[in-house]
């Protein structure tokens, strides 16, 4: 029966992905940087990237872990300051979960965050790191190129809750910054 | 003859299967946060529960914080509500890992929209991670006191003592007519092996009370492991885990710890005589008296063995396990978030045992947990806790036995603004144990 299927018809039923699989990808983020007992946020834009690796549980899920990176040399806690250079990464496991045999697929995944906030000081430079968790989910969609290769879209959240920041003259409790992402993925299986 | 045995053999697995019924799950989830929501608005009137679309928004805009609830609310209220979650998607014939976004789903829903307050990271956290583990821990132990094939009194003590645990369950199967019906059981109703131990007696802790001298206090403690590592074969998520509860006159629900396999294998061949096998399990862990409150939700990875002795069921048994804590709280007095008296944060660590056990019941046991918690929220401090301690059951006959315990607690907190504070917390128990057990091997 399946030998006799149009060939489209069997690249449609075939898993996404299969065995071992990577993804590399990059795209424009937004960044929220909230506080306790802060009334207001933070918003600016930053670029991102990721970097994630894993296996096949199914033909419908997979499992792996994922980088996430966001790099931002202009941010400010306040309006108009762009002095600080704002860095917050993400390690996390991850599973994507195919609801069908197209390439449409959810991603949700925790694990650890860190967070760096740099800003020019008197005497060089004032840096305030922090480590805590992190935590992401969204969705996205595998364009199959070839049989090894996919061109992968995503929309995705990433939320590093990386504990308090203290620069100069200022401190933020428990800072929770969450990162929207849109990016383009290459895809390997 | 064989087409009535294969209709009987269809209809009991229809019937201990159920299709899923995945609308219906989403809308009892979304009952239950409505449901919450309006009593404590209407009923309780609290000022907490009065959200609107003017919330909603504030909300969406501002995002995720972290709360000031207390120990008990965040670390066992929390998860107990994420099983309601968990549970009306079993209930409604959801496997365990499709049931998985029910619990983050409903919990995310209820922060986002169930409270005036912001959204609290924590409440997620604990909500999704932990009603996942409860909620699997007690949809099993419901299943397991439920039985379809009883009739009478008895029926409908058991369906009245299965609802504090699993309450989504029980409405609906009083809803289903299932409270009377007959039929088959599910599977999880027959866990195979399982050891069930029940004790009452004295605890002895040193400085629980005040800082010196031994307090005195009643204790109670459940154990139960829900089939075995060796002898139940891993086939799907929570199908072996271990649950102690314990009960103390001096302060009431003082510690839940359950543990359950999500994914388990056997490292080698299961007909030689000693066995090693692979689990990854999910931990939920609530300790709180007086003295010290440490909680979490992790994911645990090692090694079970074991080593028959003879030949009359004896056994040597050792595990191993390496855990990611993916938020743990412990208690930093002073330090914590306004009013809020213990630090949020995730961490990792190991634990081990030495046993020596028959079918499967230990009678002596050793044991060492160490863990590693860094603080996110509330003090800016590194927490490191080992427990350790030696438990002995001594059988007298018809299930009954003397059990004494002895444990440490001990902690080292350092704060990178105040003194390393270093405290120990030992524990004795003496307790009268009652055990019933069946081993399948």
């Amino acid at each position: 029966m399946l030998l006799t299927a149009p060939a489209w018809a069997q690249r449609r039923d075939r898993p996404h992905r299969s065995g071992l699989w990577a993804e590399l990808g990059a795209g424009p983020g937004r960044v929220r940087i909230a506080c306790s007992g802060c009334t207001d946020v933070v918003v600016a834009s930053a670029p991102s990237s990721y970097f994630r690796i894993g296996g096949t549980v199914s033909d419908r899920v997979l499992i792996g872990v994922e980088v996430f990176s966001s790099l931002d040399r202009a941010f400010g806690f306040s309006r108009g300051d762009t002095t600080t250079t704002a860095e917050t990464a993400t390690a996390t496991v991850v599973v994507l979960w195919f609801p069908s045999r197209r390439g449409f697929f959810f991603k949700g995944g925790v694990g650890l965050a860190a967070g760096q906030f740099t800003v020019p000081g008197t005497a060089g430079v004032d840096t305030s790191n922090g480590g805590g968790i992190g935590l992401t989910f969204g969705f996205g969609w595998d364009f199959a190129i070839s049989r090894k290769f996919a061109i992968t879209t995503n929309l995705a959240a990433h939320v590093t809750a990386v504990g308090d920041v203290v620069l100069p003259g200022q401190r933020i409790d428990d800072v929770i910054a969450t990162m929207y992402q849109g990016s383009i993925g290459f895809s390997f299986r | 003859m064989t087409a009535p045995l294969l209709a009987v053999l269809m209809a009991v697995q229809f019937d201990s299967v159920p299709k899923p019924r995945t609308v219906m799950a989403i809308g009892q989830v979304a009952l239950i946060n409505t449901f919450v929501n309006r009593v404590d608005a209407w009923v309780f009137k609290q000022d907490w529960a009065r959200s609107g679309t003017r919330v909603w928004g504030e909300h969406l805009r501002l995002g995720w914080e972290w709360d000031e609830d207390a120990f008990t609310t965040n670390m066992f209220a929390h998860p107990y509500h994420g099983g309601l979650y968990f549970n009306a998607a079993r209930a409604n014939g959801i496997g365990f890992f499709q049931a998985v976004p029910y619990a983050i789903m409903g919990s995310w829903t209820w922060e986002y929209f169930g409270e005036k307050y912001r959204p609290s990271l924590n409440d997620w956290y604990m909500t999704s991670f932990g009603g996942i583990t409860l909620g699997e821990v007690f949809h099993r132990i419901t299943a397991t006191i439920r039985d379809n094939r009883a009739t009478g009194q008895g029926r409908t003590l058991r369906e009245l003592a299965a609802l504090p645990m699993d309450p989504i369950g029980s409405l609906n199967r009083l809803v289903r007519g299932q409270w009377r019906a007959r039929g088959a059981n599910p599977p999880e109703h027959d866990p195979g092996s399982y050891v069930l131990r029940i004790g009452a007696g004295a605890r002895f802790a040193k400085g629980l009370i005040a800082d010196s001298g031994a307090a005195r206090m009643g204790a109670m403690l459940v154990d139960l492991l829900y089939g075995d590592p060796f002898t139940t074969e891993y086939r799907s998520p929570f199908d072996q885990f271990g649950v102690r509860l314990m009960l103390s006159s001096n302060g009431g629900f003082s510690s839940l710890r359950a543990s359950g396999r999500i994914y388990g294998t056997n490292l080698n061949n299961p007909a030689r005589t000693a066995r090693h096998v692979l689990a990854v399990n999910t931990r939920y862990d609530f300790f709180k008296n007086r003295a010290q409150s440490v909680g979490g939700q992790s994911v645990e990875i090692g090694i079970n063995s074991r080593w028959p002795i003879g030949s009359r069921g004896y056994a040597f048994r050792t595990s191993l396990f390496v855990d990611g804590i993916l938020l743990g709280a412990i208690d930093a007095s002073g330090t914590g978030l306004g009013t809020r008296t213990y630090d949020f944060g995730p961490g990792g660590g190991a634990r081990w045992e030495f046993a020596v056990d028959r079918h499967g019941a230990r009678f002596v046991r050793v044991f060492g947990q160490w863990e590693y918690i860094h603080a996110v929220s509330g003090a800016s401090a590194d927490h490191i806790v080992d427990f350790s301690g030696i438990e002995a059951n001594i059988p007298i006959g018809r299930g009954f036995g003397i059990a004494a315990h002895s444990t440490v607690f001990h902690r080292i907190s350092r704060y990178s603004t105040a003194p390393k504070d270093e405290r120990n917390y030992p524990e004795a128990r003496l307790l009268l144990t009652w055990t019933k057990a069946g081993f399948k091997p």
